[in-house]
């Protein structure tokens, strides 16, 4: 099957929007606004008007609860989603030995299309985007003038002339802003659009017993479409795990029969429901910065002090200054023969319970703030995100913990290392074909 | 000859006053230079054009006020023919019961005025003199690049330091005073100042004149001090001998004589770039010509949108230039007339002076309301040049022409401009007939250019005329955006010279500090 069929339209979202608001408020209260299948699949979001809720659920929202055992829920991007749902050595076990089934829909969708995306989006991100073939996809980083990061994501390129962008937190302002001189259209389609992700050696295996033939022949950052039993589903080899994985990519009505699908068929090779603790502890073992926890987008910093370069993120490999014109290049250019003022890294701290810091100190001083800390279960050591300033020789750097022992407090210095690569990477990753069970 | 045989050092695009200014300062440095101009006129809004045969006129601006004498002596415009009709006009506010008022600091005209109000008389040379001190503090920031926020020499700072410097020299409570009056709406400067309602309404009308804001908008005190300090360049306001054409043709010997090539009806349909170096430019007809400098006297954002296309700027650069604001509120009345018509109170000699046909000043803030709303002003300020009086070369024996600049007159009005044309041009007559009856009678023939017709013929955004609004927030280091204040742009070897650019106004000093700009740094070889 192909991407001819487009799914992910929500043309009809639009019109008629201020009718239904008055519908809406001639309903009894008690009287739910049902997703019902002649209704559409959009009839939950435009019964209601625009902005009414501020606390959302994913179409996977019951789907995921049944797996929850602990009731701990969290707050992604205003989307109500596990925080753990049996207990977070038991997922990690899964991402790292079997496969961690997640929810990932809150993330930010934006469907990107017209005669100019190409160069649209040639402009818009730092790396060359025009090498990107249809059913590929590609990690991009996007600037404003200044070369400061506004956001980071994962480019799609589902057709000739259609793109998808997917990314941590909202852009839309800026890609309208961008959008000036260019024949596209850009429509945020993140509730028109269910994500799951599946992570862990036995992903492939798994996906290949639900009916995704031969998914272990997508290479690393390929996508293709798949027919499960009538259901369109693009599933992708992407996933910020560090991990052999796959997103998968479908209407939200047919979002939970997959995710049931997953469970039974996956039950064999050991598939876990998985929460978002797990997702910032793969992503921290894997060294990703992620926006608005470990650095502030461009807008978001009110001091330009705030805010960073891709350099400074360590995202260099993802900026192309020599083939095209992109938002940001003369400024980058210019930063690239500087020295970069802080810079984002990760931090080991050989320490064999988890710890709690906010400051790493230099010979007493402090010299950055540690964004995100995480104990890793596999290492036994805590690792961090910190934002150090720049300092061009080696320094022995280490961090001050309050250590609680019963009612007493211990306080203590410890040393810290910088890890140069990502403590965790599964050489799966990058096999193709990716290994079946049998294999492994 | 073809143009590819020939290797060019700049290519000039856009053959507008500031465009021919550029190019003849690049030529006398040695530079071989080429100039394309879309339409087969050069000039554009600064032109003679014909109302009916026989009788011309200056078709859209009808005045040459801020032309520096020392670019007027360095392109040898005198010698290539460039004469003046009459210079240093005299500026008389029309009054409807026939005191007209000659605004000037002269002993004479103040005396005048002292029999009329003697507040005012001593009002008007304390005002003079401060709004010249004022000028005279702010003129060297015209004269030379618009300093730089940005890069290594933040002189942004050193100039604005300067600045107050020289503000401060003004004695203190000038300081202090400016510092109030800065961002002030000229209809409170002169409520404060005057109490003759015509010497109000006048030089708020003079700040006023050519923008898209109301009298007590704030800011437009500010309108009136620039516009000074632009003037202090040349000799007064002057008429050239042949209408503002005759300065273009002046400007198009001086470059030829330098030997400028310059090809007319030859639009240029976008500049190349590669690799962040704009290298040529393509023309419509579809020729292709390289050269290491361009210089674009087009408006700036139709520059750097539409020529080099938004895909090879930033998106924030690109979003600062659109919204850079373009309000087309003046439109342009030419009348051809079977004579002089009769201004009750005015003296034989003073029909050839700048007359000021203004309303009140409360009238003078309806009209703006109504412009805002799109509506045809009831009441409407105007002024008024008949240059035939001075210059007999424009109409036959005996009969005249007369240039009407309408202010306050929206881009779109509400029902249209063909139904509603005619009742502005009726409203506009009838105004000017209450200062000459018989006007109506004498009316040969007449052209009206409402903002959309400016538009069309002249390729103004918006039918604005100034290629990007000169209020403060548009103008010195922000003309028209931060970073392509200082003639430059982010593509190497592509440079602004318009009137979009610092310091704007028909001076040709965007052209000269362009083309001084792309000589300092030697092309981009």
């Amino acid at each position: 099957m192909t991407g001819g069929g487009d799914i992910l339209a929500v043309d009809g979202a639009g019109p008629g929007e201020a009718e239904e608001t008055l519908n809406f408020q001639m309903q009894p209260e008690f009287e739910e606004p049902q997703a019902t299948a002649d209704a559409g699949p959009f009839s939950t979001a435009s019964d209601e008007p625009p902005f009414s809720r501020r606390v959302l659920t994913t179409p996977l929202h019951l789907s995921v609860a049944m797996e929850s055992i602990t009731n701990r829920w969290t707050d992604w991007n205003g989307y109500t989603t596990p925080e753990i749902l049996t207990t977070l050595d038991d997922e990690y076990r899964a991402l790292r030995h079997a496969a961690a089934l997640a929810d990932i829909s809150p993330l930010v969708k934006y469907r990107i299309g017209g005669r100019d995306a190409a160069i649209y989006l040639d402009r818009l991100v730092t790396d060359n985007a025009m090498r990107l073939s249809v059913d590929e996809v590609m990690p991009v980083v996007f600037c404003e003038d200044r070369g400061f990061v506004v956001g980071d994501g994962h480019l799609f390129r589902l057709g000739e002339d259609e793109y998808r962008l997917v990314t941590d937190e909202l852009h839309l302002a800026w890609l309208l802003d961008s959008a000036l001189g260019f024949d596209v259209s850009v429509e945020d389609v993140s509730v028109a659009l269910a994500g799951l992700s599946l992570q862990g050696p036995h992903a492939a295996a798994i996906l290949n017993a639900t009916g995704f033939f031969e998914v272990e022949t997508l290479r690393p950052y390929a996508a293709r479409w798949f027919d499960i039993v009538g259901m369109p589903v693009y599933a992708s080899r992407t996933g910020a795990t560090g991990e052999l994985g796959f997103e998968l990519w479908l209407d939200p009505e047919d979002a939970p029969m997959l995710w049931t699908r997953l469970i039974d068929k996956g039950a064999e090779f050991g598939i876990a429901a998985t929460g978002y603790a797990l997702r910032e502890l793969a992503r921290i073992e894997a060294g990703i910065p992620r926006a608005g926890r470990d650095y502030l987008g461009a807008f978001s910093a009110v001091d330009a002090a705030d805010a960073s370069t891709p350099f400074e993120l360590g995202l260099a490999s993802l900026v192309d200054l020599e083939n095209g014109h992109f938002t940001g290049r003369d400024a980058l250019r210019r930063l690239k023969q500087q020295d970069p003022r802080h810079l984002v890294v990760s931090l080991a701290l050989d320490f064999p319970e988890p710890v709690q810091f906010c400051a790493v100190e230099r010979q007493g001083e402090i010299d950055g703030t540690a964004t995100s800390v995480v104990f890793s279960p596999a290492l036994g050591i805590n690792l961090a995100l910190v934002r150090l300033k720049y300092r061009p020789a080696p320094v022995a750097l280490s961090v001050g913990v309050d250590l609680r022992e019963g009612l007493s407090v211990r306080r203590l210095k410890i040393p810290a290392r910088l890890l140069t690569e990502p403590v965790i990477g599964s050489p799966l990753r990058h096999a193709v074909p990716a290994p079946l069970l049998a294999e492994y | 000859m073809r143009l590819a045989d020939r290797s060019f050092d700049a290519i000039v695009i856009g053959g507008g006053h500031n465009g021919l200014v550029a190019a003849c300062y690049l030529a006398k440095a040695g530079k071989r230079v080429i100039l394309f101009e879309a339409s087969d006129h050069l000039g554009g809004a600064v032109t003679t054009g014909e109302i009916t045969p026989d009788y011309m006129i200056s078709t859209a601006s009808h005045l040459i006020e801020a032309l520096p004498r020392r670019i007027e002596k360095e392109l040898k415009l005198s010698r290539n023919g460039l004469r003046f009709a009459a210079r240093n006009l005299p500026t008389i506010a029309l009054s409807r019961d026939k005191r007209h008022l000659v605004l000037s600091s002269r002993r004479r005209d103040i005396a005048a005025l002292r029999e009329w109000n003697a507040h005012d008389a001593a009002a008007l040379v304390e005002f003079s003199a401060r709004l010249k001190a004022y000028a005279a503090a702010l003129r060297p920031l015209l004269l030379g690049v618009p300093p730089s926020f940005t890069g290594p020499s933040s002189d942004a700072v050193t100039a604005l330091r300067r600045l107050v410097w020289r503000m401060r020299r003004l004695g203190q409570p000038s300081f202090e005073d400016l510092l109030r009056v800065l961002p002030a709406s000229i209809g409170d400067l002169v409520d404060a100042t005057f109490e003759t309602p015509l010497l109000r309404a006048a030089f708020a009308f003079e700040a006023l004149r050519g923008t898209a804001e109301g009298p007590y908008s704030p800011g437009t005190a500010f309108n009136l001090i620039y516009r000074r300090a632009l003037q202090l360049e040349t000799r007064g306001t002057s008429l050239p001998r042949g209408g503002m054409g005759a300065l273009v043709t002046a400007l198009r010997h001086s470059a030829e004589g330098l030997g400028v090539a310059i090809r007319t009806g030859a639009a240029v349909r976008c500049i190349i770039v590669e690799n962040n170096v704009a290298v040529g430019v393509e023309t419509v007809a579809g020729e292709f010509l390289r050269a290491p400098a361009i210089l674009s006297s087009v408006d700036p954002r139709a520059t750097m949108l539409d020529l080099v296309g938004a895909a090879n700027i930033d998106a924030g650069l690109a979003m600062r230039l659109a919204q850079t604001s373009r309000r087309g509120a003046t439109a342009k009345l030419n009348l051809a007339l079977d004579g002089l018509p009769t201004i009750s109170g005015l003296a034989p000699a003073e029909y050839g002076a700048r007359l000021l046909v203004v309303p009140s000043l409360g009238e003078l803030d309806q009209a703006f309301a109504s412009f805002k709303r799109g509506e045809v002003p009831a009441e409407l300020g105007m002024e008024v040049t008949i240059p035939s009086v001075a210059d007999t070369s424009l109409a036959p024996a005996g009969h005249h022409v007369m240039s009407v600049l309408i202010q306050h007159v929206p881009y779109e009005v509400a029902g249209g401009w063909t139904l509603q044309r005619d009742r502005l041009l009726d409203r506009v007559i009838e105004t000017l007939a209450r200062y000459a009856p018989d006007l109506r009678a004498r009316i040969i023939a007449g052209e009206m250019l409402l903002a959309p017709d400016i538009e069309a013929k002249f390729g103004l955004a918006g039918g604005e005329w100034h290629c990007g609004e000169m209020r403060p927030d548009q103008l010195l280091m922000f003309r028209p955006t931060p970073e392509l204040a200082r003639y430059r742009t982010p593509l190497r070897g592509l440079y602004l010279c318009g009137a979009g650019s610092h310091p704007g106004g028909i001076s040709g000093l965007a052209g000269q500090l362009a083309a001084r700009t792309v000589l300092s740094e030697g092309g981009r070889a």
